[in-house]
C-alpha cells in the first residue's frame, strides 16, 4: 500500500463521515460537507500531478496509461458534478448526496492503484 | 391588519367553543416533494454515477479490444445506455418521463437478473466482466439493489397521485 493511497482513503473516509453527520444535524447543505468535497478534489489534483510527473520522467505503470488517465479525469469531474447537483435542492439530503463522492472516489483510487502498481494493497 | 387576524378566531369561538386549533393555519398545506427532489436526488445521483462509470467502462472495453469478449462488451454498452436513459428519465418530472423511467428500470432489473444468471450458466462467454456479471458482484451488488429502489420510488410517486391525495385529505 502506498502513502498516497492511505492519504486518499483517509480523506474519503473523513468526507463520508462529515457528510453523514451533517445529514443528521443540518437541514441544508453544510459548509463542512462542501469543504470535505473540496479536500477530495485537492487530493485528486495532487494525485494527478504526482502521477503525471512520475510518468513523464519515465516511470512505467502496470496497466494501460489511457485507462489510468480516464479514471483520473472522471474522478476529477465527480466532486464538481455532484456538488452542482447537490445544490439544486438545498435540503438535508444535499449532504447525503455529497457523501457519495467519498465512497466512489475511494473505489476509483483503489482501481487507480491497481492500474499503477498492479495491486492496491 | 390586526383586526382581520383576530376576527376569524372570534367567529370560530362562537360557532364551536371546544375547537382550539386555528383553522386558517390549515390552508398553508405543504406541497408534496416532487419525485426528483429530496430523497429522489440520492437515487438519481446513484443512477448518474452508474451511468458515467458504466459508460466509461463500456467505451474503454469496446474501443480497446472488442474481439476479446464481444458478448460481455456488447452487454456493457447496453447496460450503460440503460443507466443513462434511467438517470435522465428519473431526473425529469411529468407522466412521459415517469413511464420512460419505469421501462428503463424494468429493463435494468431484467438485465441484472438475466445477465447475472447467464454469467453463472455460461461463464465461457464472459471472460471479461460487465457491470451486471454475477449480479453486480464487482460493484458490491449495488446494480442488483438499485433497480428495486428505483422501482419502489417510481411506484410511490405515480404521476397525478400526490396532487389527488392532497386535495382529498
Amino acid at each position: 500500500m502506498t502513502v498516497m493511497f492511505l492519504i486518499g482513503t483517509l480523506v474519503c473516509a473523513l468526507s463520508v463521515v462529515v457528510c453523514w453527520v451533517m445529514t443528521a444535524v443540518r437541514d441544508h447543505p453544510a459548509d463542512s460537507s462542501i469543504i470535505s468535497l473540496a479536500l477530495i478534489e485537492l487530493y485528486l489534483i495532487v494525485y494527478a500531478v504526482y502521477a503525471g510527473i512520475r510518468q513523464a520522467t519515465g516511470a512505467s505503470i502496470t496497466g494501460e496509461a489511457w485507462e489510468f488517465w480516464g479514471y483520473i479525469v472522471t474522478a476529477l469531474m465527480l466532486p464538481v458534478g455532484v456538488f452542482v447537483w447537490a445544490m439544486i435542492d438545498k435540503t438535508r439530503w444535499s449532504n447525503l448526496v455529497m457523501s457519495f463522492v467519498g465512497l466512489v472516489v475511494f473505489v476509483m483510487i483503489y482501481r487507480l492503484e491497481e492500474i499503477w502498481w498492479g495491486s492496491a494493497l | 391588519m390586526s383586526g382581520n387576524l383576530s376576527s376569524t378566531p372570534a367567529d370560530d369561538g362562537r360557532a364551536n367553543a371546544d375547537r382550539t386549533d386555528g383553522a386558517p393555519a390549515r390552508t398553508g398545506r405543504k406541497a408534496p416533494t416532487p419525485r426528483n427532489r429530496g430523497v429522489g436526488m440520492l437515487i438519481i445521483t446513484a443512477y448518474g454515477i452508474f451511468a458515467v462509470s458504466s459508460f466509461a467502462r463500456a467505451l474503454y472495453q469496446i474501443l480497446t479490444d472488442f474481439d476479446a469478449s464481444p458478448v460481455a462488451y456488447s452487454l456493457s454498452g447496453f447496460a450503460a445506455a440503460v443507466y443513462i436513459v434511467a438517470t435522465l428519465a428519473l431526473a425529469r418530472i411529468g407522466a412521459r418521463a415517469w413511464r420512460l423511467a419505469l421501462i428503463a428500470v424494468l429493463v435494468e432489473l431484467t438485465g441484472v437478473l438475466g445477465v447475472g444468471l447467464w454469467t453463472y450458466l455460461q461463464p465461457e462467454l464472459f471472460n471479461e466482466a460487465t457491470v451486471w456479471s454475477h449480479f453486480g458482484e464487482g460493484y458490491a451488488f449495488v446494480p442488483l439493489v438499485l433497480p428495486f429502489i428505483g422501482l419502489f420510488w417510481l411506484l410511490r410517486h405515480r404521476p397525478g397521485r400526490p396532487a389527488a391525495r392532497g386535495t382529498q385529505a
